[in-house]
């Protein structure tokens, strides 16, 4: 087995290390405090063309495969979450569908935009009684004419209340259950289509979250996006494991974020005449923390490297999701008791990481969802 | 306009260092970067391209990591890139390290040749003069502003306090100084050439040299041994209102460190 990054995937965290350093973690306080979208980095990130990460070289993108995705989101989470969510939201979810069954003219209205950050995309699952359980799926799409008319609401959308675009998860029969779900497009100025609630959040500020409002939302019919009518659970089947890895390599940059921070301190901070990194108790927290986040990089990325094969990952998705995730919230405790007191003043990063962990618990699916689905996996129905 | 830019992988300035047990190495963790004063002579050699034409193209001394390096410079804008790959490269001293380079820079043609003011791993900051000594051109050294007109330069350098201008007939070599310019971050398109490219590879036989030249023996300087940095003392936090407590430093600084 080989388990080494290729050359080129060395060279390429080297780069995308360097620039995460150099733009996104010196505003990281900034934004958290601020919690409001950051256009101007956003300009000057997306300017560089990592929006197309994905996407083919033909269409401006760089064909990365999944193990250089997960470089990616990794880093860009290690320098700020909420910027990150934003930024994998356009180049993942908030475009897939559109690349995949858009026609040319939506291609060029959203995708090629969203790809340089002249458009802003996003993806709507969730409703307020509606998350993991899709079928509970309560937004509707009524076939009339050559139109589709939408009606819901949507809860927690990543980039919604200033997003340019939306992939929204409706309804075409709700008797079907999961099995009528379909994808549509609407843009931003379609009559009906509105932002509602801002969420205020505990952690991942910076990325504005809130509630989207579909009344009597009427799309043209090329808006479906999906080749065939009630397979828009197949169709996510198709990148739910490379979302699910996605949000465990976003942990291992909090981790990452959060163990360097611990690693400064213990090395600096005296205590009895010594820095407390000596001392055996700190160093135990350093030893299982490298440990289990090294465990968790071989879970993403031999999950990542069975998506690139197109060898099964379902199961090993969710697992690299849950351990990932699960370390990750355990590093950003044990550096808040490096840290010690300071940790508990926001004037320091470790509260910030503290907080953001908490997101990636519900982020690609709970815990408790992806052991009861594991569960049947392994056990059988 | 034909530049070559002289780069060299160091040690991250994270990187943690250590003296090794003989005193006489150090055992430095394996995190590389960009010489940062590199990174400045390789962006105003990109500037000066854009403005007037020709190419640019990286030069490094090596061993393979050093690759990375050249890769970076590929990332940025550079047209083409060649690494000397020399494994005992950091044996060399200063002398036969300008030496290698020079003979790797006589096969090439230029208008420019810039590179970083020093390193800052060794900080000794002589290579570029004696490749500029070797080649038989002018050198101007710490510059912080350089315009490119009529086969001529003028290239502004940093002294202590004050500003030097002078004037130059090119070919000519540059360091760069801090403040030269702000290195770019680098666009997907250039990292995506980066990670294709194929880069050339010499050895420093191909050059004329043989691997003995660098063994330590035969280098001009000898490194005898490596002393830790004194280890400074806790900060010591004075608490109190600031006028009490500035009173309370300048007590410490007369009658306990006696030195003021």
């Amino acid at each position: 087995m080989d388990f080494a990054f290729t050359e080129e995937q060395q060279f390429f965290k080297k780069i995308i290390t360097d620039t995460v350093d150099r733009m996104v973690v010196p505003r990281a306080r900034e934004i958290d405090e601020k919690d409001e979208f950051p256009w101007e980095l956003w300009r000057e990130f997306t300017r560089l063309g990592y929006l197309g990460l994905r996407y083919p070289e033909e269409i401006g993108g760089m064909n990365a495969d999944p193990v250089t995705a997960m470089i990616f989101y990794e880093q860009i989470a290690r320098g700020s979450v909420g910027f990150a969510q934003s930024v994998i939201m356009n180049i993942l979810m908030g475009t897939y569908f559109v690349y995949r069954f858009g026609s040319q003219a939506i291609k060029e209205r959203c995708l090629y935009p969203a790809m340089r950050g002249d458009k802003v995309a996003t993806m709507c699952f969730t409703e307020d009684q509606s998350g993991s359980d899709l079928s509970a799926t309560r937004t509707t799409a009524v076939k009339d004419g050559n139109e589709w008319i939408i009606n819901g609401t949507k809860m927690w959308i990543t980039n919604g209340p200033h997003a340019d675009f939306a992939t929204v998860l409706a309804t075409t029969d709700p008797s079907l259950g999961a099995k009528g779900l379909n994808f549509f497009l609407v843009e931003k100025g379609t009559p009906g289509f509105s932002p509602g609630q801002i969420l205020d959040k505990l952690g991942c500020r910076g990325t504005i979250t809130g509630e989207l409002v579909f009344d009597n939302v009427r799309v043209p019919e090329e808006n479906l996006l999906g080749a065939e009518l009630n397979k828009g659970v197949e169709y996510l089947a198709e990148i739910l494991d490379e979302v699910r890895v996605m949000t465990a390599a976003m942990a291992m940059g909090i981790a990452q974020a959060a163990y360097d921070e611990g690693l400064e301190y213990a090395r600096k901070r005296i205590a009895f005449g010594k820095p407390i990194g000596t001392y055996q108790l700190i160093r135990a927290k350093f030893a299982d923390m490298a440990t289990e986040m090294e465990a968790s990089r071989l879970l993403i990325y031999s999950a990542a490297w069975k998506i690139k094969e197109k060898l099964p990952s379902r199961l090993e998705a969710a697992m690299a999701k849950m351990f990932a995730t699960e370390t990750c919230l355990k590093v950003v405790d044990e550096v808040t008791r490096i840290w010690g007191a300071n940790a508990f003043a926001n004037e320091y990063n470790p509260q910030r990481h503290f907080r953001d962990a908490r997101f990636l618990l519900y982020g690609g699916g709970t815990h408790e969802i992806l052991k009861d689905f594991m569960g049947r996996m392994l056990i059988g129905k | 306009m034909d530049i070559i830019v002289l780069v060299k992988q160091v040690p991250d300035p994270e990187a943690l260092v250590e003296i090794g047990a003989s005193g006489k190495d150090l055992n430095i963790e394996p995190k590389f970067a960009v010489n940062l004063f590199d990174e400045f002579a390789l962006e105003e050699a990109l500037r000066i391209k854009e403005k007037h034409g020709g190419k640019v193209k990286a030069l490094s001394l090596g061993g393979p990591k050093a690759m990375e390096a050249l890769r970076t410079a590929i990332a940025m804008g550079a047209d083409e890139a060649v690494l000397i790959e020399d494994e005992a490269y950091a044996a060399r001293d200063g002398y036969s390290t300008a030496l290698a380079l020079f003979k790797a820079l006589e096969r090439e043609t230029f208008d420019i040749l810039l590179t970083g003011r020093q390193a800052i791993d060794a900080d000794r900051g002589e290579v570029p003069q004696m490749v500029a000594q070797f080649l038989g051109l002018p050198h101007v050294g710490v510059v912080v502003k350089l315009d490119i007109s009529d086969g001529k330069a003028m290239a502004e350098s940093s002294l202590e306090g004050a500003k030097e201008v002078v004037e130059v007939d090119l070919p000519a070599v540059f360091t760069a100084q801090k403040g030269l310019n702000e290195p770019r971050v680098p666009l997907i398109t250039g990292v995506m050439k980066a990670m294709k490219v194929q880069i050339p590879k010499l050895t420093i036989e191909d050059l004329g040299f043989t691997k003995d030249m660098a063994a330590p023996e035969n280098s001009k300087t000898k490194i005898v041994r490596y002393l830790p940095p004194k280890k400074r003392p806790a900060v010591q936090l004075i608490p109190g209102e600031a006028r009490e407590a500035a009173a309370e430093a300048v007590r410490i600084l007369m009658d306990v460190e006696r030195v003021i």
